[in-house]
């Protein structure tokens, strides 16, 4: 006679025959095999069975469940025995899961983030904070309950032994990857960022300062990164209105002055609005001739002034309002850039992850914008560090900056000589011809904007008639792991093909899956994002609508890593290693635009190719790869799969070859490609030879990319630059100190050198 | 984490600090970055000037 069984965790219990009957009744049900009366058959049965192993012991629980499974198939109930042996398998997964959280979480509590590399999954957040430290016991948390109750088993198993990765998979029963903000639209008529409404900016600092929190609101909305695709365009209005006050402002003092007047503030408000009206024009940088001379008119009537006098004063007036523009557009443009180092988003865990694209808009207050958000960047933080946010994106357009003659060349010129010593600005090409099929000139939003670290969306399939870059963004990717599918085809290409088929078809639907997820989310639950009209028509939705119809501006993204390692693995080289290689290559990742291309139609909803960014992928999936299948020579051998379509980092090649033979991949990755050119320091401060490695990008149809060369700083003198051993300015080594006299003689010599006292 | 005044001595432990791009973004210093990355940039190689096929 049983009468007591043991826990899993030592526990001892009274035997309790029903128990074990209800659970084989559930079983029964969810398999429609069986009955309360078959349930009770059964758990006599498996009564039976323990006493007679077990006699008066007490049995544990792995032994009544192995007896259930064997008397449920003994009565003939396979059906139910196969639900009763899911729910185990199930339910043991969820016991691992707990336990495997725990110790997660035991490792981010307990262990330092320079020594765990799982805590340095992702740069931008430091798991040592306390904040940094939330955030990521969340993410495990999450992550545990997603894969245990929202993925289908197939995806959790794809996903758990590494045949695809799900990005940002702690947040997949939440939000979206990210949104290109139109920051005009959110500021005309002012904004709510959801802890406070915010009247429509009028002068530059606010445009700049608004920005910065526009970015900041929608982080908090979204898993991935924010970007301004019109960051000339949209702060130029805000210098326009600076200009406008500064002008009034100026002529006033100018008219004051020159007849010896006090307080003619109300008077030449007046005639600035008779001269407005009049005209439909405002003060400019560049004042309409028509404006200006209706100012005049307006001057020599009030004050009987010659025609010549008020223009001199007008002169005056423009000059000083100019001056005092640019001042604060310089410093705006400052601010900007130090509130984007600095500021915190999503509880203080990061810095918000931000791009700016800009370098199209040829006003001559969109042209005050780019010369001061450069030079900002290139004067570095206070103490002359390097700017690690935002992202930014210079956009090359042939007949607007790109060639001598061009409105905007001297910017452009510029921009590389920014890029030569801060590694920013990135570089996004207009003229390639998957960019510029979408291009309309005077229509800003129809050039391809760039996001964080390479997301692009341009073509629409659900709505053909919005192919633009403004107000959409990724709804979710998710990447395949190339080089397990080639090792796994042992060079059999049609194997290769045919397995590739079913994983794309199996990451559809995976993130079709998780649409479903997204698109019952309300209005409500993204209040900047949807609230105030940032996405793609969400200011026609109402508060509790849901966002299906919406979303579908955005893109469903299929990434890859390794086409380097997969081709090795097919045909023994990789495609900088001849011309064969190279076509097979083109195929590979052809093949897989060709099903994003189809789906997208079939579906009538945005499914695009991305070169994926792949930071904390890279060592995944290798790890898993190494494990599986030992170090194979050119194929797993390395920490690392090589970042999607690029030639290894390892592999010696010029920067001409590099670019051509990374171009093609551009034009078929429509969901965001970039490629790198690795420059020596002298190279790279060589501005002719940095700018003809842009141009070389361009003229081969590069969609975006940037050059990487060293930039290192020492923090006790403050030299940037580049230091091999020994620091060039201060003569020291690292970790070595120098005396008191030497910082002094240095201070003499630079000033900026910062202050290092305190703590350290 | 020690306190510095003035009058001694300056930096002793202190590294270089040195800013790479990885996936598109910068990082302020690579002791941030993951094993795989790091290992990703110890490989990098430049690329020449020359040598147009």
């Amino acid at each position: 006679m049983i009468q007591s069984i043991i826990k899993r965790d030592g526990r001892v219990v009274l035997y309790d025959q029903n128990k074990i009957a209800a659970a084989i009744l559930r079983s029964m049900e969810a398999s429609q095999d069986g009955n309360a009366a078959d349930a009770a058959r059964v758990a006599n049965d498996v009564q039976r069975e323990l006493e007679g192993r077990f006699h008066s012991q007490s049995p544990n629980i792995e032994a009544i469940q192995d007896s259930v499974e064997r008397q449920l198939m003994n009565h003939g109930f396979n059906a139910a025995a196969k639900a009763y042996i899911l729910y185990r398998a199930n339910r043991t997964r969820a016991r691992e899961a707990n336990t495997s959280l725990m110790k997660t979480i035991d490792e981010i509590t307990n262990i330092d983030a320079r020594i765990s590399d799982m805590k340095r999954d992702n740069a931008n957040i430091d798991g040592n904070t306390a904040m940094g430290a939330m955030l990521q016991i969340g993410a495990a948390g999450a992550k545990a309950y997603n894969e245990m109750y929202l993925l289908r088993p197939e995806h959790a198993k794809a996903y758990r032994e590494g045949d695809i990765h799900i990005h940002d998979f702690d947040f997949y029963s939440l939000t979206t990857t990210c949104c290109q903000i139109d920051i005009l639209k959110l500021f005309h008529g002012g904004f709510s960022t959801g802890h406070g409404y915010l009247r429509e900016p009028n002068s530059i600092q606010s445009y700049a300062a608004l920005a910065a929190i526009a970015i900041q609101s929608n982080q908090n909305d979204q898993h991935g990164g924010q970007s301004i695709p019109n960051f000339d365009y949209g702060m130029a209005e805000g210098v326009a209105k600076t200009y406008r006050k500064a002008f009034t402002r100026r002529l006033k003092e100018a008219v004051e002055d020159y007849l010896d007047l006090n307080d003619e503030d109300a008077a030449i408000r007046d005639l600035i609005a008779k001269a407005e009206e009049a005209t439909g024009e405002t003060a400019r940088l560049e004042s309409a001739p028509a404006y200006l001379e209706a100012v005049n008119r307006l001057l020599c009537e009030t004050y009987g002034l010659s025609q010549e006098k008020a223009a001199k004063l007008i002169s005056r007036a423009s000059a000083r309002a100019y001056a005092k523009t640019d001042r604060d557009t310089q410093q705006s443009m400052e601010g900007f850039v130090h509130n984007l180092n600095t500021m915190h988003s999503r509880a203080g865990a990061q810095t918000p992850f931000s791009s700016i694209n800009y370098g199209t808009d040829t006003s001559p207050e969109g042209r005050m914008v780019i010369r001061n958000i450069l030079l900002a960047l290139n004067a570095g933080l206070g103490h002359g560090e390097t700017c690690i946010f935002p992202i930014h994106v210079f956009k090359v357009k042939e007949g607007v900056n790109y060639n001598e003659g061009d409105p905007n060349y001297d910017l452009f010129r510029l921009s590389c000589k920014v890029s030569a010593k801060r590694l920013f600005p990135n570089y996004t090409f207009l003229d390639s011809p998957f960019n510029l099929q979408y291009y309309v000139p005077g229509r800003p939003e129809t050039e391809v904007a760039t996001m964080g670290c390479r997301t692009r969306v341009m073509g629409n399939v659900y709505d053909p008639t919005r192919q633009i870059a403004y107000s959409r963004g990724n709804l979710s990717f998710t990447s395949i792991n190339l080089p397990r599918i080639a090792i796994e085809s042992h060079g059999d290409e049609k194997k290769f093909y045919q397995d590739l088929q079913a994983m794309l078809e199996l990451v559809a639907q995976q993130m079709l899956d998780r649409f479903e997820i997204q698109a019952s989310k309300h209005t409500y639950n993204f209040p900047f994002l949807m609230g105030q009209g940032v996405w793609l028509d969400s200011d026609k939705l109402s508060l509790q609508d849901d966002l299906r119809e919406v979303l579908k501006h955005g893109t469903l993204s299929i990434g890859f890593i390794g086409l380097a390692e997969t081709l090795t693995a097919l045909y023994g080289h990789h495609h900088g290693e001849g011309e064969e290689y190279e076509k097979k290559g083109l195929e590979i990742i052809g093949f897989m635009r060709d099903f994003c291309d189809k789906k997208s139609q079939e579906m009538k909803m945005n499914f695009t190719l991305l070169a994926t960014p792949a930071e904390g992928l890279s060592g995944r999936f290798i790890r898993m790869d190494q494990k599986r299948y030992g170090k194979i020579p050119g194929i797993t051998d390395r920490e690392y799969y090589t970042n999607s379509f690029h030639i290894p980092v390892w592999f010696p090649i010029s920067v001409y070859d590099k670019i051509r033979l990374e171009a093609p991949y551009h034009a078929l990755c429509n969901a965001g490609h970039i490629s790198y050119v690795e420059l020596d320091g002298d190279t790279a401060r060589n501005v002719e030879a940095f700018e003809s490695v842009v141009r070389c990008m361009h003229d081969f149809g590069i969609g975006y990319g940037s050059i990487n060369h060293p930039v290192d700083r020492d923090p006790i003198c403050g030299y940037v630059g580049i230091i091999g051993d020994v620091c060039p300015r201060c003569g020291r080594r690292e970790g070595e100190e120098i005396p008191p006299e030497r910082v002094d003689e240095l201070r003499k010599m630079y000033p900026e050198m910062p202050a290092f006292q305190g703590i350290q | 984490m020690t306190v510095k005044s003035r009058s001694e001595k300056l930096g002793q432990g202190v590294g270089f600090e040195r800013i790479r791009r990885i996936t598109g973004y910068l990082v302020g210093t690579m002791d941030k970055w993951n094993d795989a990355k790091r290992a990703e940039e110890r490989d990098r190689v430049k690329h020449s000037m020359n040598g147009h096929a």
